[in-house]
């Protein structure tokens, strides 16, 4: 069944990235939610998320993201997602996660740009 | 436990408890019949994501959780297109709830109820709503073969 992510933070300059392992369905809330506070704690200002690209992402997880994107918001930090398929990417457009965080098709290209 | 059987040629059933995770096999199950339809990979994605959708609304909405409340996911493969249909024990809803968008989540804090209906509509080419008076509510998607 499915398990909690594991996710693992590097610290590239100003940007933190966060590491996602694994499928994102409202199971990753508490891992997510954990490894946001992590970032936010060490006084991150630009937020990187790196999927895997085979995974499976639900509404739930959708509505995970979208919840930590309002954290984001509030917070005035940057963010930007790097590792989606081209189908997940189309549904990210679609439901409206670009317009408050920029996709990027690889990890050098976000760095580049958010850095 | 799930149960998988053919009811005729080209359709088979898949008959679900109301657990998350479950739905992975009715999303396999769609996946695998369409691409025997020659359908593209882009297509199956998007049935993948529809199936998904319509079984985690049927097990939360539809049957509550309810372990022991089935979700009934049928597929028939045509010449040009996939049906699907996924039946829940539950009395439907009087409407189906509207994705607010993403703004309103976010900046009036709205909730995403709706989400998993959204993606549905605009990924299948045809959705239907039905409500049985024995009890059960069917959400009925269609997906063609691109011309």
């Amino acid at each position: 069944m499915t398990q909690a992510n594991k996710i693992l933070l590097e610290q590239h300059g100003d940007v933190t990235l966060l590491d996602i392992r694994g499928d994102i369905t409202i199971l990753s809330e508490s891992s997510l939610n954990d490894a946001y506070a992590d970032a936010n704690n060490q006084g991150a200002g630009k937020i990187l998320l790196k999927f895997e690209r085979d995974i499976y992402i639900n509404s739930g997880g959708i509505s995970v993201l979208i919840q930590l994107l309002a954290k984001t918001e509030q917070n005035n930090q940057q963010i930007g997602i790097i590792g989606l398929s081209d189908h997940f990417t189309k549904i990210f457009n679609m439901v409206g996660i670009t317009k408050f965080a920029k996709l990027y098709t690889t990890r050098e290209d976000a760095l580049e740009a958010i850095s | 436990m799930a149960m998988i059987q053919a009811s005729d040629k080209h359709s088979i059933e898949v008959n679900l408890p109301s657990k998350i995770g479950y739905e992975r096999i009715a999303i396999a199950s769609s996946a695998a019949l369409a691409k025997m339809g020659g359908f593209p990979v882009a297509r199956i994605e998007d049935l993948k994501s529809a199936v998904a959708e319509a079984c985690i609304n049927a097990m939360q909405h539809g049957n509550q959780w309810r372990l022991e409340a089935r979700v009934v996911v049928k597929m028939n493969l045509s010449d040009d297109r996939v049906v699907i249909s996924v039946t829940d024990q539950g009395d439907g809803v009087s409407e189906v709830p509207k994705y607010p968008g993403i703004k309103k989540i976010i900046e009036e804090n709205a909730s995403p109820r709706g989400l998993g209906v959204f993606i549905i509509q605009q990924l299948v080419d045809e959705v239907k709503y039905n409500h049985s008076f024995d009890g059960g509510h069917t959400m009925t998607m269609e997906i063609r073969l691109p011309k």
